[in-house]
């Protein structure tokens, strides 16, 4: 193997406390890059779409990518995958952080974790695979911040990814973090680990293989370039390092695409209150950055006397707008205590606004109403605990809903809570929307680039037709990137041309940039197939009602909806799948995953004969 | 001055330097101050095709969230207002400017118009010429002299009191180096007409 990858995962079984070295088939690595895509091929390749995901069965795979700790720009990340408690479908986070450096120094692409432990217990992982399961009986109940600063102490020079009390709870969106407040979030993947009773996978910080470019002459001059280009662009040398990812609060906000209430409205009356501006100006205390990331998106913030880390752009939407909540401090409230406590903001947030419009809606008896600022920070104590209205809230909004009666009010795709974007105001994002592979999520491909930055180019947001191939390329993108491990941050700046250049250097194998994203294309077919085979089909590639048919009250987006299903037929037909989102055989014979497809494609499909055959 | 006076003079302009050759497709940038706010092209807007979502309004001393729309110049721009007297800045990228700074550290017009008006332009060398911080603490020093300095390989920044001097004055010395590129091209030496031009070179 090159300097790229080791050549190999690392299998635990927590109930034996044992682990095995895995080889990593050298072109297995350069068809899935690692991380997310490399994680997707295991988890379809061993046919775990069925698995219970709150079992022992379910795996979580921890993952670096080619590029982890090359000194490739903001190429410090790493990701964990596994069947979604909250979506059911395939899924990964990634984070940043320095754990993922660290892992890789272990000499280790992957690491599987299988089974469970009888008792609290952390995985430690140290140099030449060897492997410790420790008793965690005392950190069991202990928030995020304070589990890292123990294990700190038990292990000065470690990185360690760990639960909060919510995962430990079993919270179908707990999240899993490492450095205080970088979060690997939305599906629930710290509830994985919390049915595994894994409190942490703690990563020795004494590993000695740092990857070392093939061609190191090369690397770095196609690091300069890339580092000029993210030193240009106003994006990532002045917005986000000034105001962190906040800085979207008024960009969308003027846009009209910033859902408030529930996706009741696309425009907040309080938005400045809540804006980047504001947060720059009242809370924020100091910047930081991942290891190896020169645009430094991070910060540190104090409100009321507390400090924490964020908030993110999300999160202050979900804690706020769409809480109809204006009151800074109150969001910075909220998200410290889901920081402390483990929970992903977005999902959160999401789910309170529904309960608050369940509330007004008189569905949900004694539940909050929009813009109560006071119920914001109890309610993420109570779904942390799973105590009164909390119990139900943990499960989210899709399950809320549908409780009471009123489906079409949980604001989710596939179960997963929409993020901090109206697509009635930018239409190809809610192509990507309702066509992501993990669920309503902006991080599948953000059409806020090209709908609303204008990268690399402005279109027409309220468009619908011809959105379809652009989606296409940058979900493509995305899988790379999560792929490579690196912070899609960089794309504000770079194309697939310098990620190609980069991994060229470092593997030493000249990557052309439409390999790359054949290998993205690889990969999201991938994860379509596990998700076919976990029974999701055509009829889960869509929206809430309300974005399809409540149109926006008022703003620069008045009167919009989504016509989805054209965009939607233009999508398939441009990816190559049928009308019912199945891919053809011709085009998983391109992506080489015919194999792997057999016995998912339903058979009656000509596709499906066809790959069968073959 | 309305917003829609100012959207028809960036218009204007803009349709202008593109049809001049003064900036490709989608190249080039220019802002107005307006007090404490700067109105700037949008990051990869076309200016000879200039709408209102292209004109971004951004805090002189203050960066805001508008920084994620403006052009990849805003920290330049905000720098020479900080620095200047300027009310309107253009900057392009003319072919045969770049080309002239790419063999002289000052390009000294022959022709009447260009004499009369530049005199001479300096030529200033960055390792990093595209919306770096090297540009932004450089060229406020030179505009302070000079109403329009080039950046070698890249392009002029102009400046002015509106846009349409601005535009003038890159307009001017795109053709003063036009003719300097063809007349070096042409045998013999050139006839000297005018009075003390040998003099511009210390200007």
């Amino acid at each position: 193997m090159t300097a790229a990858w080791h050549g190999r995962g690392l299998r635990v079984d927590l109930s034996s406390a044992h682990g095995v070295d895995e080889t990593l088939d050298p072109a297995i690595a350069h068809a899935y890059l690692g991380g997310r895509g490399l994680a997707a091929h295991l988890l379809l390749e061993r046919g775990l779409w069925r698995v219970d995901p709150l079992s022992t069965a379910n795996p979580l795979v921890f993952a670096t990518g080619p590029l982890t700790g090359t000194g490739a720009p903001a190429a410090g990340r790493y990701s964990v995958s596994a069947r979604s408690p909250l979506t059911g479908t395939v899924f990964d986070g990634n984070s940043g952080g320095a754990f993922g450096v660290v892992f890789k120094r272990l000499g280790y692409d992957y690491l599987w974790v299988d089974g469970a432990l009888a008792d609290p217990g952390y995985l430690l992982v140290g140099r030449g695979g060897a492997v410790d399961v420790r008793e965690a009986g005392d950190l069991w109940g202990l928030d995020v911040p304070t589990t890292l600063a123990r294990l700190r102490e038990r292990h000065p020079l470690s990185e360690a990814a760990v639960i909060g009390p919510a995962g430990e709870s079993g919270v179908l969106f707990a999240s899993i973090v490492n450095n205080r407040g970088r979060s690997v979030g939305r599906g629930g993947l710290g509830a994985v680990m919390g049915a595994k009773r894994l409190k942490a996978v703690v990563v020795a910080g004494d590993g000695d293989l740092r990857p070392s470019p093939a061609d190191e002459e090369r690397f770095a001059f196609v690091v300069y370039e890339a580092t000029k280009l993210l030193k240009a662009n106003p994006v990532t040398s002045q917005a986000l390092p000034e105001f962190g990812t906040a800085v979207l609060v008024n960009v969308l906000n003027q846009a009209g695409a910033f859902p408030t209430r529930n996706f009741r409205e696309s425009q907040f009356e309080h938005a400045e209150a809540i804006s980047g501006e504001t947060l720059r100006r009242d809370h924020t205390r100091k910047r930081s950055a991942c290891r190896g990331c020169s645009i430094g998106c991070a910060r540190r913030t104090t409100s009321g006397g507390v400090s924490g880390e964020g908030p993110e752009y999300e999160t202050i939407w979900a804690l706020g707008a769409d809480c109809g909540v204006g009151d800074l401090a109150a969001v910075l409230e909220a998200s410290y205590a889901c920081n402390r406590l483990g929970l992903d903001t977005i999902t959160t947030g999401s789910t309170i606004a529904c309960a608050m419009e369940l509330g007004e809606r008189g569905l949900l008896r004694g539940g909050p109403r929009f813009g109560d600022r006071a119920a914001l920070a109890p309610l993420v104590a109570a779904i942390a605990a799973r105590e009164g209205l909390g119990a139900e809230l943990a499960l989210g909004s899709r399950a809320l809903a549908e409780r009471h009666g009123a489906p079409e009010l949980a604001m989710q795709v596939k179960g997963l809570e929409l993020p901090a974007y109206d697509p009635r105001g930018m239409k190809g994002q809610g192509l990507a929307f309702a066509t992501s592979n993990r669920g309503g999520c902006h991080l599948r491909a953000n059409m806020l680039n090209p709908e609303v930055l204008g990268i690399p180019k402005m279109i027409d947001r309220f468009a619908t037709l011809g959105k379809a191939g652009l989606l296409i390329n940058l979900q493509n993108l995305s899988a790379v990137l999560d792929s490579l491990s690196l912070c899609k941050f960089t794309a504000f700046a770079m194309k697939e041309d310098y990620y190609a250049r980069l991994l060229s250097a470092v593997t030493g194998v000249t990557v052309e940039p439409q390999e790359l994203l054949r290998v993205g294309e690889r990969i999201w077919n991938a994860e379509r197939l596990f998700n076919l085979a976990a029974g999701f089909g055509r009829d889960d590639d869509t929206l809430p009602p309300r974005l399809l048919r409540e149109p926006v009250p008022a703003g620069p987006s008045k009167g919009q909806v989504v016509d989805l299903a054209p965009m939607l037929d233009e999508y398939y037909l441009s990816r190559g799948w049928d009308d019912q989102g199945r891919p053809s055989a011709r085009k998983l014979r391109a992506l080489g995953l015919d194999r792997a497809a057999a016995g998912i494609v339903p058979l009656d499909g000509e596709a499906t004969r066809e790959a069968v055959a073959s | 001055m309305s917003d829609s006076a100012v959207l028809e003079q960036f218009q204007r302009v803009g349709s202008d330097l593109f049809l001049a050759g003064l900036i490709s497709s989608h190249g080039g940038n220019m802002s107005v101050r307006m007090g404490d706010r700067i109105l700037i092209t949008r990051r990869g807007s076309m200016l000879a095709h200039i709408e209102a979502r292209d004109v971004v309004d951004i805090g002189l001393d203050e960066n805001d969230s508008a920084v994620a729309l403006a052009s990849t110049e805003i920290g330049v721009h905000r720098a020479i207002y900080q620095g200047t007297s300027a009310l309107a800045i253009v900057h392009t990228h003319p072919p045969y400017t770049i080309a002239q700074s790419l063999h002289a550290d000052e390009i000294v017009p022959i022709d009447s118009e260009g004499s009369y008006l530049l005199h001479k332009v300096p030529v200033v060398a960055c390792e990093l010429t595209a919306g770096s911080a090297e540009v932004a603490a450089l060229l406020p020093t030179w505009l302070k002299e000079y109403d329009i300095v080039m950046l070698r390989g890249h392009g002029p920044f102009a400046i002015g009191h509106l846009l349409e001097e601005a535009y003038q004055i890159t307009s001017v010395l795109e053709m003063s180096s036009r003719i300097l590129t063809v007349e070096q091209g042409l045998a013999g030496e050139a006839r000297e007409y005018r009075k003390g031009s040998d003099r511009y070179e210390t200007w």
